[in-house]
């Protein structure tokens, strides 16, 4: 087995508003080079790379916080329309927007003078002169930029006394069954319209009208979102107009623990933060990762957590007893299962490529020393018709493959082949997964033993005779690892919650397993 | 001379009182058609811009930069990024939407000619083969005269290929706007010209390097094109001669309002606002004179004792208001203040693009706000807090609509301020007129 670099998932302390790839940049130290250009951001002198914005130099040295935005977007092309971000540079008459002014040698940049709190200010008493500060009813809440900004800059109080714009139609709309449009709590930054026409490229949203009526609208409203990244829309506007239905009104976000794990949804392997109270998630958002998948992540991944959460996952291990599946403790079940392995000894360990690299080199090596019987050892895929790793592939030009499982790749490298003909071809076939990879096709007579994430529905497919017994696993957000993902990426993780289940790791299994005699 | 200026002549509007002012024919018989084209072929494009920069001719859109320097900024030879030749274009302007100005539909009635030539003449001097005439949706007779027009010169060789056996190419298109105020900003013109929303671009980069399809650009406006013709012609000096020090020949002004003729008036500049109402006839029906709006509805108002300012950019630049587009609104005595003011931010409310936050909710505000003073809701807090918007608006967005908006909203509190204060004393404008029995403005509304 090689020893690639192995990538640990960070969490981030920023949202994905502030994350940019951009590191700062050094001259080159030889005499003969020109040395880089350099511009003083709030009294520091700072080196950047020519055609840098003022906002992409705040960036590479991480002081780009104390620029507020929300038009502007470190994965969205620049509007420069919010006119949030303005900051002061010294002998130009007018404040500029950071996003858009090149830095130039030598400019002098102050990012909170007078001057600017001034028109921050100013934005925030007219970005709030419509808004219906409906906070308290609002899945934003708690991290809106809008609630932020007001807090930082805003005015305390407002003059408007006027009637407050009303989108009769649109206050709440469905624009897919996904994402469910407040057009009233909209302050028209347009990151979406940008993410639809520049990322996903599918030009599903259109501002119509214009002025204060303007409006947020699907390109054809019979139609609705089309893409596959709409979650994303969610996650990057800075109020809560755009909402993710699977979310809404589920959690208030202040509640919400965020641990940093990996999407094991498909072979990208997109960085996430897990969402939880108490262990129960709510939601998956991305974390921004240059190598892997940006700022994005796609809606299958995302709303992916509600397997894990499913009421009727096997949590606590079974045992067939007179043709029924019983609950019972680990010690009895692996007891009975070792005795039936021994017995056989034509036995199947087939391990789903959703396994870790770490589950993958333990079960290959340990499982027939623990179970005191020559088991046979092979991966399955069983996604989208995927066999191996050579069978994945791009789905479309951002993140979703072909392969739905997180580590085939892994998998192989430590060196387990490949179901052949997909079909298991023994008296007993233990299946180890963890809710992503297929069930290979079985015989009506072979026995089997469900090892991992599984629940009843997925049971009830199979035919319960059958069923030695089921040895509950943990998921991948409930367990530490690494997977290997299409790319080539490895990539470790941690729990990011606490299994309160009777699902057991697959390595006490193992020792569990060696113990019994 | 009849308005105190020895050297002045009008320049562009010398026959548009004569029948079949419009046609090739008249243009080629009575104003010497499409001479100047002929002198400017046969100089070089370099030497065709400095006769313009020399003239002093500055735009007559509004902002007023001069002309000949911003057809110097279009790069010589641009190329992609291939190494191959980019084409440059040429825009004009005929989005004319300013309330006020009805200048350039002039022009496009009754000499459309005169444009085309300084057209294909600009067009020789920043080497383009194309010009794009983007036109106000509204205009529809307009638009249909301009084509025939155009086509009469493709006819007669002035347009197409190899013009007067020059070897110069150049085709002209009209392209008519959807009817909205902001394409006649640049590059909301030049957004709207390629098919997108007419919303204005960030600038830099400006329409000289990246303007209609990405490529090289230069905007003018539709009088600026109308008076290169003579420059041409008749050379520099006599253009500049007629103007001011630092903006050459004459302008033309719609005056309407309260006056006894309304109109467009070609004037030189060396006249004053009182000037120019004399020669509109003077206010109607004799009554007093109370405000005048010099350059269309953007400009800041002036009061009847400021309406001794000369009507040139610089020194309405000086007297805090603008020369804009050349309407001149006037404003008698028998009309509120408030509800003119309000009358053209309902305009600006109706027409910000909607991109920057200022100016999309700011002239909302700006005008909701007028309308409940005007309504009896008015508090003397208002009238601070009109200034503080206008404050949080001016020179913070992308184009210079929010700039547009204060005009009139700032210029009428801060000079107006005790009409506002008696309406809000009144309840209302409705109240006010009960008791006082003033602001009963009989015919024209502005």
């Amino acid at each position: 087995m090689s020893n690639p670099t192995v990538h640990e998932i960070k969490g981030t302390k920023d949202d994905l508003n502030y994350v940019s790839a951009k590191r700062p940049v050094h001259s080159d130290p030889s005499p003969d080079a020109k040395p880089l250009p350099k511009v003083t951001i709030d009294g520091k002198t700072y080196e950047f790379k020519p055609g840098d914005t003022i906002m992409e130099v705040a960036e590479r040295y991480k002081i780009h916080k104390e620029i507020p935005r929300y038009c502007y977007h470190p994965g969205l092309p620049v509007a420069g329309t919010c006119r949030m971000c303005t900051v002061e540079v010294e002998k130009a008459p007018k404040l500029m927007t950071s996003c858009s002014t090149p830095a130039g040698d030598g400019m002098i940049v102050h990012t909170s003078s007078e001057k600017v709190l001034k028109s921050r200010n100013g934005v925030q008493d007219f970005l709030l002169t419509n808004h219906p500060l409906d906070c308290p009813v609002c899945d934003k809440a708690g991290e809106c930029k809008l609630q932020d900004y007001t807090f930082q800059y805003g005015p305390s109080a407002s003059n408007f006394k006027e009637e407050k714009r009303v989108y009769d139609e649109a206050t709440t709309k469905l624009l897919s069954d996904k994402i469910t449009l407040n057009m009233n709590r909209c302050v028209h930054c347009e990151r979406c319209v940008r993410f639809t026409d520049d990322v996903t490229k599918t030009h599903d949203l259109v501002m119509v009208n214009r002025g204060w009526h303007k409006e947020l609208e699907a390109t054809d409203p019979a139609l609705g979102l089309t893409n596959n990244y709409q979650g994303c829309l969610t996650d990057f506007c800075p109020v809560g107009a755009l909402t993710m239905n699977d979310f809404r009104f589920k959690k208030r976000a202040w509640f919400l623990t965020k641990k940093p794990s990996v999407c094991d949804r498909c072979s990208k392997g997109c960085n996430i933060e897990v969402h939880h109270d108490e262990d129960v998630v709510y939601r998956y958002t991305p974390i921004h990762n240059e190598m892997v998948n940006g700022h994005w992540m796609c809606d299958d991944g995302r709303v992916s957590y509600n397997d894990i959460m499913n009421p009727s996952r096997v949590i606590s291990p079974l045992l067939n007893y007179e043709n029924a599946l019983h609950s019972t403790t680990l010690e009895t079940l692996l007891g009975d299962l070792k005795n039936k392995i021994k017995a056989s000894g034509n036995v199947q360990l087939v391990v789903g490529t959703d396994s870790t690299r770490e589950e993958a080199a333990l079960l290959k090596d340990k499982f027939s020393d623990a179970v005191g019987a020559k088991v046979n050892v092979a991966y399955f895929n069983g996604t989208n018709g995927v066999s191996t790793s050579k069978d994945d592939m791009k789905m479309d030009h951002l993140l979703i493959m072909k392969d739905k499982t997180p580590n085939t790749r892994g998998v192989e490298d430590e060196g387990l082949t490949a179901l052949a003909g997909n079909e298991a071809n023994a008296d007993i076939v233990i299946l180890f997964r963890n809710g992503r990879a297929g069930v290979p096709k079985l015989k009506s007579n072979q026995k089997v033993i469900l090892w991992g994430v599984w629940n009843h529905d997925e049971l009830k497919a199979l035919p319960t005779t059958n069923i030695l017994g089921v040895i509950p696993g943990l998921a991948t957000m409930e367990k530490a690892g690494s997977f290997k993902n299409g790319d080539g990426i490895v990539q470790k993780f941690h729990p990011a919650i606490n299994h309160r289940g009777g699902a057991v790791a697959a390595h006490q299994v193992v020792g569990v397993l060696k113990s019994l005699t | 001379m009849m308005y105190n200026n020895e050297h002045f002549e009008p320049v562009i509007t010398p026959n548009v009182d004569k029948a079949g002012c419009d046609t090739l024919d008249f243009y080629l018989k009575n104003e010497d058609g499409y001479k100047a084209l002929e002198k400017a072929l046969k100089m070089k494009p370099a030497e065709v811009v400095d006769e313009v920069k020399k003239s002093n001719l500055r735009g007559r859109g509004g902002a007023g930069f001069p002309t000949g320097m911003k057809w110097s900024f279009m790069p010589a030879a641009p190329v992609d990024k291939d190494g191959k030749p980019k084409p440059k274009y040429l825009v004009c302007n005929a989005d004319e939407g300013e309330p006020g100005t009805f200048k350039d539909r002039l022009i496009f009635t009754k000499t459309p000619h005169r444009m085309i030539e300084g057209m294909i003449i600009a067009c020789h001097a920043i080497a383009s083969n194309k010009g794009f005439i983007y036109v106000r949706g509204e205009w529809f007779k307009e638009t249909r005269l301009m084509q025939k027009a155009i086509d009469d010169a493709y006819k007669a060789g002035y347009l197409g290929k190899n013009i007067l056996g020059s070897g110069f190419d150049c085709d002209m298109v009209i392209y008519r706007g959807a009817g909205a105020y902001i394409c006649g900003e640049e590059t909301a013109l030049l957004n709207s010209l390629e098919g997108k929303r007419g919303e204005p671009r960030l600038k830099p980069p400006f329409p000289a390097q990246v303007g209609a399809y990405g490529m090289p650009s230069c905007v003018n406006n539709v009088e600026t094109f109308a008076a290169v013709p003579y420059i041409i012609l008749k050379g520099w000096e006599k253009y500049a001669k007629m103007g001011t020090e630092r903006s050459g020949g004459t302008r033309l002004l719609g005056v309407s309002g309260q006056v006894n003729k309304p109109g467009v008036y070609e004037l030189p500049m060396n006249l004053s606002i009182n000037d120019v109402i004399q020669v509109a006839g003077g206010v109607k029906g004799g009554k007093k004179l109370k405000a005048v709006i010099p350059g269309g509805a953007s400009a800041p108002m002036l009061t009847a004792a400021e309406c001794g300012v000369l009507t040139d950019y610089d020194s309405l630049a000086k007297a805090g208001t603008m020369a804009g587009s050349g309407g001149v609104i006037v404003i008698d005595e028998t009309v509120s203040i408030v509800e003119a003011a309000y009358t053209l931010l309902k305009f600006y409310e109706h027409e910000s693009c909607g991109q920057c936050s200022q100016c999309r909710e700011g002239s909302h505000w700006l005008a909701r706000m007028f309308k409940r003073i005007l309504d009896g809701g008015g508090t003397q807090d208002d009238l601070d807090y009109i200034a503080k918007i206008c404050g949080n608006m001016a020179g913070q967005t992308i184009c210079a609509f929010a700039d547009a908006v204060t005009g009139p909203a700032l210029s009428s509190v801060k000079k107006f301020r005790h009409e506002f204060e008696e309406l809000i004393r009144n309840g209302g404008l409705e109240k006010t007129r009960a008791h006082t029995h003033s602001y009963v403005t009989e015919g024209a509304h502005v």
